[in-house]
């Protein structure tokens, strides 16, 4: 007895030892983007000695927008620059978010900066609110790069139309994808007018010079890691479809072959964009979870068949070559902090879960896992996992519909009681958003912080 | 995973950057407060009721424009023009009492030499005295207005001759105004030896947009102008109409050099 606990002791030791939890950059990175903003500010600041009147304030409140909006613009794009610090550590699906907020905030502003700009030049030029469209074809037509300006910010509404959540729902992925796309072609276009007609980098050149310097950035950041890495990587890897293996009715496991796999730096919970070069499928990337550790040879992912994309993953002739990017997502051993685990996951949501519950270190009866289906048959991949319970000593759960189709109770009270320690483990989770969300909540009143719960969501 | 509110997200940031805005353009003072502290020492030195003079020059004369209204009281400039160049620029009125006495100690002077240097109205404005030096560009043309009436540009540049000293062969020739759909356009050139040593534009397009492109398109024209020695210069882009009015009044003033 005492040699078993002194064992487990040792093992735990062993464990912690490997547990380095690494903070998320979230913080820092936003007190950087708020002091930019600020400096944005300031240079306003300074160039503004004064204002005398009410047109001289509208016009102040567009060169203000008008920063902010060039500002931010840098950032958004920035933000889908798959940057790793930012894919791997803040989190994709946290990144994706940001994207989103920031991208409406953004269109915002340039809109208030379009109308204020040109009611200010109206008014100067003793005209009123009403003839503020000529104004605007006056400006478009007499100062530099204000086409290009015009155009781009054309594309910025269209954009911004395609993302309102009934209008993108309607729209098929692609079609979303690739007008987003003209995200690129719009902020170059408006770019040029910010450095010919903007005041403040008339003035200063300072200013012009950061301006030039955050906008390189940032596109040598995208090239960098949205065009040259993924070709470097599949020119490295040259992956194909190994074989497609129905697990249950309608969830499918792809293995996915090629050189030295394990190089990649993929660990489990990432994810990587796939795109199969099979007709009718290479002109879209999704991202699906790896469902088990890489391995030299062989990656595997496993997909439920929901979308018209997941569907036709099962005709997959095995041979197809596969376009990867990543991996990607935050989801990792990384965050981890403390001995104890719990994994909670729902439907397909097991897929990375399943990566975890393998590869996390742990001694007997640290790692748990409680998942959540429909009826039994839909528990894909339970006879791995219970081979990997088995060997690891390491407690599997289920949750199922009663034959009624009544819903399974995951309350508070039932998580203590079949886990009488759940406040000292950290807690990964992978699932619908509905799922997700009252499981949080679930979790929360059993007394876990919401700082050791790690979840990843792609819902906006 | 905590429960978002995109409507509380959203109200929360409109009324931010609307207050935000608000508050960093209500902290903007009506006019330049280092300016004003800074006229503290200046000398008086207004040039407001000083007797014209001037009648005792050979061919210099002195034009007083109309009193232009500004917020803070009347601006009348005096020019004394000599071989159709102005040699001096004062200000029989100007605002005063309180801060505007400061201000205009300040501008003033500045308005003076600048009126000197340009030779037209297209002058700079001092900053913090936005409105002194927008009435005083407004007296200041109509100065120039004037003078041109007075004396037609033909006379102007034989006024010009007698008066020369130093280069035998330099005068200056003001081309006709030609109207556009923003505002007249008026070139004034410097000829010496049948080559443009100088262009300049007495008047350009003034006025919300019209300041901008005048700004950017103006000092391309005259540079353009010296280069080609002739009237067949480029349009800057964005300013056609100012161009295409550059480039007549040019040809105006090139037919009378010429002739």
């Amino acid at each position: 007895m005492t040699t078993t606990l002194a064992g487990g002791r040792a093992a735990r030791r062993q464990t912690m030892r490997r547990i380095r939890p690494r903070r998320s950059p979230a913080v820092p990175l936003l007190l950087a983007v708020w002091a930019g903003a600020a400096a944005v500010l300031w240079l306003w600041w300074q160039n503004t000695p004064s204002i005398a009147d009410d047109t001289g304030r509208i016009l102040g409140a567009g060169r203000i927008t008008g920063l902010l909006a060039g500002y931010l613009m840098a950032l958004v794009v920035l933000q889908m620059a798959r940057v790793p610090a930012l894919e791997r550590r803040v989190g994709s699906d946290r990144v994706a978010r940001w994207h989103a907020m920031s991208g409406r905030y953004t269109l915002c502003l340039v809109l208030a900066h379009v109308f204020l700009t040109m009611w200010g030049y109206a008014r100067q030029a003793g005209k009123s609110l009403g003839d503020i469209v000529q104004q605007t074809v006056d400006s478009i037509n007499q100062l530099p790069d204000m086409g290009k300006a015009a155009l781009g910010t054309g594309l910025f509404v269209v954009i911004g139309l395609t993302s309102i959540g009934p209008v993108r729902r309607r729209l098929p992925y692609d079609a979303w994808y690739h007008v987003h796309l003209l995200t690129y072609a719009a902020v170059f276009l408006t770019f040029w007018h910010q450095i010919t007609t903007g005041n403040d980098f008339a003035v200063e050149p300072t200013a012009k010079t950061f301006w030039y310097a955050l906008y390189g950035a940032v596109t040598a950041l995208v090239v960098w890691y949205r065009i040259l890495t993924p070709i470097r990587l599949n020119l490295r890897h040259r992956m194909y479809v190994e074989a497609v293996i129905e697990e249950t009715p309608g969830i499918v496991s792809v293995l996915i072959g090629g050189r030295r796999l394990h190089r990649m730096g993929a660990e489990a919970g990432q994810f990587f964009r796939w795109r199969f070069l099979a007709p009718g499928m290479r002109f879209s990337s999704h991202p699906y979870s790896l469902s088990a550790a890489p391995r030299p040879g062989m990656l595997r992912i496993t997909v439920k068949a929901i979308g018209d994309h997941s569907a036709r993953l099962r005709e997959l002739e095995p041979g197809t070559k596969v376009w990867a990017e990543g991996p990607y997502g935050a989801l990792t051993a990384q965050r981890r902090s403390r001995g104890k685990v719990l994994l909670v996951a729902g439907g397909v949501g097991i897929t990375p879960m399943r990566a975890l519950f393998e590869t996390l270190p742990g001694g007997a009866g640290d790692i748990t896992l409680l998942y959540r289906a429909n009826t039994t048959q839909d528990l894909a991949l339970w006879d791995e996992l219970a081979a990997i319970a088995e060997e690891r000593g390491a407690r599997l759960m289920y949750a199922v519909n009663s034959p009624e189709g009544e819903r399974p109770d995951i309350s508070a009270e039932n998580l203590r009681l079949k886990i009488p320690d759940i406040e000292t483990h950290d807690v990964f989770m992978c699932g619908p958003p509905g799922f997700a969300q009252s499981v949080f909540e679930a979790l929360r009143e059993a007394g876990v912080p919401a700082r050791r719960i790690h979840h990843e969501s792609f819902e906006m | 995973m905590r429960k978002s509110h995109p409507v509380r997200r959203v109200v929360l940031a409109t009324a931010a950057t609307v207050s935000g805005v608000v508050l960093l353009l209500s902290l903007k003072p009506a006019s330049d407060p280092a300016a004003a502290s800074a006229a503290g020492a200046v000398p008086q030195q207004t040039a407001a009721g000083q007797a014209p003079q001037g009648a005792a020059q050979a061919g210099s004369a002195t034009v007083t424009g109309d009193a232009a209204q500004t917020q803070y009281g009347a601006v009348q400039v005096r020019l004394t023009v000599s071989g159709g160049k102005i040699t001096k620029a004062e200000a029989v009125q100007a605002p005063k009492g309180g801060l505007s006495d400061q201000k205009t100690q300040l501008a003033v002077p500045k308005l003076n030499q600048e009126a000197v240097t340009a030779g037209s109205a297209d002058i700079d404005a001092v900053s913090g005295a936005t409105y002194t030096s927008e009435g005083y560009r407004k007296s200041l043309q109509s100065a120039l207005d004037k003078m041109k009436t007075a004396a037609p540009p033909a006379s102007g540049s034989s006024s010009s001759g007698s008066s020369s000293s130093g280069s035998a062969q330099a005068r200056t020739v003001t081309g006709k105004a030609v109207q556009t759909q923003y505002g007249p356009v008026q070139v004034r050139i410097t000829v010496s030896g049948r080559k443009i040593t100088e262009a300049e534009a007495v008047q350009a397009p003034k006025g919300g947009l019209s300041d901008q492109k005048t700004r950017l398109a103006v000092p391309k024209l005259n540079q353009e102008a010296v280069t080609a020695g002739s009237a067949d210069i480029d349009a800057v882009s964005g300013a056609t109409y100012t161009s295409t009015g550059y480039r007549q009044s040019l040809q105006s003033a090139l037919d009378q050099a010429g002739g």
